[in-house]
């Protein structure tokens, strides 16, 4: 697989990143060298990745390094305490709200 | 000697490595470590860390001092809650020394890619301290504090500890409250320490371990106590993992090897070898996991509720987004956000992210059947080769990567591992990995500070 | 040509819990912005989430009072996505391992009689918070007070077929969810939100024609109007040979039409993964089988019971499960002693006006017995009742003897004050008394009336008759 400038915009639009155009070719090329490196996951033969030892166990159970399982809060109210308000890191803020540019109610972004 | 004194002692030096360009801090103030001194004089002098100065690595959030993981785009932010391991080392007597330059976002093996510049080796201003907590291990190494705190993605403090000649603790996943910590890659980060000792480090990781409530990913069990050192090793099996010790390893970090495994059988261990085949692609395996966290974790930072904006020439919310984070994020950081998009896209996750995942599953595994086969410890190299120069790595992203190729894999399967130096190569310190089963730290440790003793670090090994 | 509509629900429901999804905050609605915030619900850099227990364990008991499968483990997932709205940046969500799958709702379809829809399946998320587009000239302002409450969508099949069966589906759904006190499902305060899926095919054609979304729906009234649009829509385009898009529209009240939202392709590409802060959602089956054993009754088997224990007609029992308070509030008055018919008029009366107006019960159950009773022992008559009924609304601490004392509606049941109204009556109608004694028996009833008129009501009709009786036998 190879990422083309499509590629590259098309990811850049997903993760809100303005690429410059002149940015955009060596861009290309250093997301290439990097897929085509952790493209090496497919020199491991699909049963390799499917792991006989681990028996009946599922390979796509998730490796978990933590706990197993979650465990869940009481419905006890008791927020983490702002040590400042809103207003004093938000880059706009106006009778209690943050703003941004103003987009219409119905339209998608 | 009493708080206050030190306080200004820390300050004397931080100006002094200031002075000296070692660009290795974002932030400190003679007022903030006098406040310090003045809290801690009301703890009990007994506090396991009372009057000891610390470091932070900027990714770690502090109410009383600028929090900006080394970017623009959070240039000026002060969070408006504290990390919980800070707050418990200050608990425990700890001053807030100074926070830490590193690269952006923890991006990075050699704290180049910060955008406030890049930290220089204490030993050799050439070269690059590792990274992605190089300035906290130059802090450490340059005498400034005796320990600091790091964050580990895979393998950013056992690396940087090597490069400088200072010991690196990476705890198990789930024992340190990441609450406060700035995301990367959720499953994979952990806060870790450098110290001078193995002492000094472990005392710091007993202080701010344990199960936290506002971390869902830490463990319910019982914290971490400070370690007996052992005098020797006997009894202890400890495995030579044969793909960690490959034909072209660097002649300097061979040699450093050389000397820990010599010094390893003297003190009484049994050493064996071992395989981890998959520990192979425990590189290319974090580099589809850890961008993919990272994209979905770095969508916070969009100029809406903190940090700063940038409006975009076309107006509009989604010209505030690009031009935000476009300007806002450096080369490094952008690029890991790209990557990691991409293999989560339509089409593409189970090409990459889902197999990624099964590998992962197959690296832990080979440590596990390791472990369960009766081997106590693994001991390695921590890294290819001493300190590289700066420059050297910057226009090859992958090339960068691989300074992590004998670190990655730990962070991977969510072991305890630490870098012990082991010697010096041509006046640049080689260190070597000592890894152990999950959960496993204290043990881990109190074998580190047997070598250490045996070892002292700062001979020259070829 | 005729075709079939094929409809599919996905409705959001927010959790009755006192403080929010993943962090402590706590879910109000109305409160001033922005004070209800916390690091987790800003979206903070280092924050963590927080799950909440409560929240587990009333969508557990939704989806289990929905017939699904709850499963064992379940992973909570980021759906990620750039919205002003969203403070992570993702939503936490869930997506391949849900919560709950394969449940369904029963219902009474306008055309089709009994039906089920089945439920594809129910998961957890947190909502978003709310943007003001009016307030500021040129801004938009984000309050994040509702930014993480716990919300279970419900995604049922494309079982529905028609809009008008769609409104019934929710209506069904809403009440199940009530009885089950895992939601207030108020569509005013945005508990409850909509979201649909439509498309048309041939008559007999198995396959699915291409769908749109339809959202911005606030009433269930509303969800039939722009289901009724869009389907129109659609056929209109079917039939002139224009193409079905797979698009998002958005339903305006006020025109009563759909418009096209502006959507890009990549805006759908959602990028899900396990949530890495979050290990998976691991629940015994023990513990689910204690939530399917502490289910309240629900709506279809409070119907049967009402039906058969009470002896009241169908159409009574299924009006009072309508709203479970209303049930309850029907039990109540017959336990204090009232006949089940009688008190179904009633609740089914005035009870319900107020109700559907209040949304509560301004004359509580007991008060509402004694009065009914009161109609029962003759003291006043049914229609003073209804007047007294409203006095008391007015208030609600007065006793209803009292009421009517004070009202002067206590029936006059006194022989001389009956003779006085009666004679009366008959001398200023002597036409009538003549016609009467000429045989027209069914002048009874006129005179009967005159009494009452003259009395204001007062007199008793029991107590009327045999002195009308009397005084016209007598020649």
């Amino acid at each position: 697989m190879s990422i083309g400038r499509d590629d590259v915009l098309h990811v850049a639009r997903l993760a809100e990143l303005a690429v410059r155009d002149e940015d955009l070719p060596r861009l290309v090329d250093q997301l290439n060298r990097i897929v085509d490196y952790v493209a090496q996951l497919d020199r491991l033969p699909a049963e390799a990745a499917a792991d006989p030892q681990a028996g009946e166990s599922d390979p796509d159970d998730p490796f978990l390094p933590g706990p197993a399982q979650v465990t869940l809060r009481d419905d006890v109210p008791g927020p983490v305490p702002l040590a400042r308000p809103p207003a004093e890191f938000a880059p706009e803020f106006a009778e209690g709200f943050f703003l941004v540019p103003r987009h219409g109610a119905m339209e998608d972004l | 000697m009493s708080a206050a004194a030190v306080a200004r002692d820390t300050g004397a030096r931080l100006a002094a490595a200031d002075a000296a360009g070692l660009n290795a801090t974002l932030y400190w103030s003679q007022e903030l470590l006098d406040a310090e001194a003045r809290r801690v004089e009301a703890l009990p002098a007994d506090s396991s860390l009372h009057g000891m100065p610390i470091a932070l690595k900027d990714n770690i959030v502090t109410t009383d001092a600028p929090t900006t993981c080394a970017s623009r785009i959070l240039a000026g932010y002060v969070s408006p809650y504290e990390a919980t391991a800070v707050t418990r080392l200050r608990g425990a007597g700890a001053m807030v020394a100074a926070k830490a330059n590193m690269d952006e976002f923890a991006m990075g093996s050699s704290t180049e890619h910060s955008a406030f510049g890049r930290v220089v080796h204490p030993l050799d201003p050439s070269r690059v301290p590792g990274g992605s907590s190089g300035g906290s291990a130059a802090l450490v190494a340059a005498g400034v504090v005796p320990a600091a705190l790091g964050s580990e993605t895979g393998g950013s403090v056992r690396q940087p500890a090597s490069f400088c000649g200072v010991v690196g603790v990476k705890p198990s996943y789930g024992r340190v409250s990441r609450f406060g910590l700035v995301a990367f890659g959720s499953s994979l980060d952990c806060i870790s320490v450098f110290g001078r000792t193995v002492d000094d480090a472990a005392r710091v990781l007993a202080a701010m371990s344990g199960h936290d409530p506002l971390d869902r990913t830490t463990l319910d069990r019982p914290s971490m106590r400070r370690p007996e050192p052992r005098r020797d090793l006997r009894g202890l099996r400890i495995g030579l993992p044969r793909e960690y010790f490959p034909a072209d390893l660097h002649p300097g970090v061979a040699a450093g090897m050389e000397r820990a495994r010599r010094a390893t059988r003297e003190l009484g261990a049994e050493l064996v070898d071992v395989s981890l085949p998959h520990s192979a692609f425990a590189v290319p395996t974090y580099y589809i996991v850890a961008p993919a966290e990272a994209a979905a974790n770095l969508a916070r930072y969009d100029g809406v509720r903190y940090g700063p904006r940038r409006i975009g020439a076309a107006g509009g919310i989604q010209a505030l987004y690009q031009a935000t984070r476009g300007e806002g994020f450096g080369p490094e950081v952008q690029r890991r956000i790209l990557i990691g998009t991409y293999v989560l896209s339509a089409g593409y996750y189970d090409a990459y992210y889902r197999k990624a995942q099964r590998v992962r599953k197959l690296i832990a595994d080979d440590f596990r059947r390791a472990f369960t086969g009766g081997v106590d410890l693994l001991l390695t190299p921590t890294t290819p080769t001493p300190a590289f120069r700066a420059g050297e790595k910057t226009g090859d992203p992958v090339a960068m990567y691989l300074a992590d190729v004998f670190v990655c894999a730990i962070s991977l399967a969510g072991l305890p591992a630490l870098s012990l130096p082991v010697g010096r190569s041509e006046g640049l310190p080689v260190g070597a990995q000592l890894i152990g089963p999950f959960f496993e730290d204290e043990a881990m440790l109190a074998a580190a500070a047997a070598l250490e003793r045996a070892l002292g670090a700062d001979a020259e090994v070829r | 040509m005729a075709w079939e509509t094929v409809i599919g629900l996905e409705v959001h429901v927010q959790l009755r819990t006192r403080t929010k999804m993943f962090c402590g905050c706590r879910t109000t609605f109305g409160d001033p912005p922005n004070t209800h915030v916390c690091p987790t619900c800003l979206g903070l850099p280092g924050a963590l989430p927080l799950p909440n227990a409560e929240a587990v364990r009333l969508a557990a008991r939704g989806a289990l009072a929905l017939g699904c499968t709850v499963h064992e483990i379940s992973v909570f997932a980021r759906k990620n996505y750039f919205y002003p709205d969203l403070p992570k940046g993702y939503q936490i969500s869930q997506f391949d391992q849900p919560l709950a799958t394969r449940g369904r709702v029963a219902f009474e379809s306008p055309e089709r009689g009994r039906i089920e829809a089945g439920i594809t399946r129910l998961h957890l998320e947190e909502d978003a918070g709310k943007l003001l587009h009016d307030r500021f000239p040129g801004k938009t302002a984000v309050d994040l007070n509702r930014a993480g409450t716990p919300l279970a969508e419900i995604v049922s099949e494309p079982d529905i077929r028609s809009p008008a069966e769609a409104r019934a589906y929710l209506t069904t759904l809403r009440q199940v969810l009530v009885y089950a006190g895992v939601s207030d499902c108020s569509m005013e305060q945005g508990s409850l939100r909509v979201d649909a899926n439509i498309s048309i095919r041939p008559p007999g054609e198995t396959a699915l024609g291409t769908k749109t979304e339809v959202k911005n729906l606030n009433s269930f009234a509303n969800v039939e109007r722009a289901l009724e649009a869009e389907r129109t829509r659609q056929i209109g385009l079917a039939e002139t040979g224009g193409r079905i898009a797979q698009v998002t529209l958005l339903f305006d009240a006020g025109a009563g039409e759909v418009r096209e939202l502006r959507s890009k392709e990549e805006s759908h590409d959602y990028r899900y993964f396990p949530d890495p802060d979050l290990p998976p959602l691991v629940l015994a089956p023990g513990w689910i089988a204690e939530q399917q054993a502490a289910l309240p009754e629900l709506p279809e088997a409070r119907r049967a019971r009402l039906e058969a224990d009470y002896g009241i007609p169908a159409y009574d029992a299924l009006v009072l499960t309508g709203e479970m308070d209303l049930a309850n509030y029907f039990e109540s008055v017959v336990a204090a002693g009232v006949e089940a018919k009688m008190a179904a008029n009633w609740v089914m009366g005035d009870v319900m006006s107020s109700f559907n107006e209040t949304g509560g019960f301004p004359v509580g159950a007991p008060r509402l017995a004694a009065l009914v009773t009161l109609v029962r022992d003759g003291v006043v008559s049914h229609q003073a009742a209804r007047r007294i009924y409203a006095e008391l609304a007015q208030h609600p601490d007065q006793d209803p003897r009292a009421a009517a004392d004070r009202l002067g509606l206590v029936q006059v049941r006194d022989q001389g004050a009956l003779s006085a109204w009666v004679d009366e009556v008959l001398t200023a109608h002597p036409g009538e008394v003549a016609r009467y004694r000429s045989g027209e028996a069914k002048l009874m009833g006129f005179f009967v009336g005159q009494v009452m008129k003259r009395s204001q009501g007062k007199a008793d009709p029991k107590g009327v008759q045999p002195v009308l009786h009397e005084r016209l036998s007598r020649r």
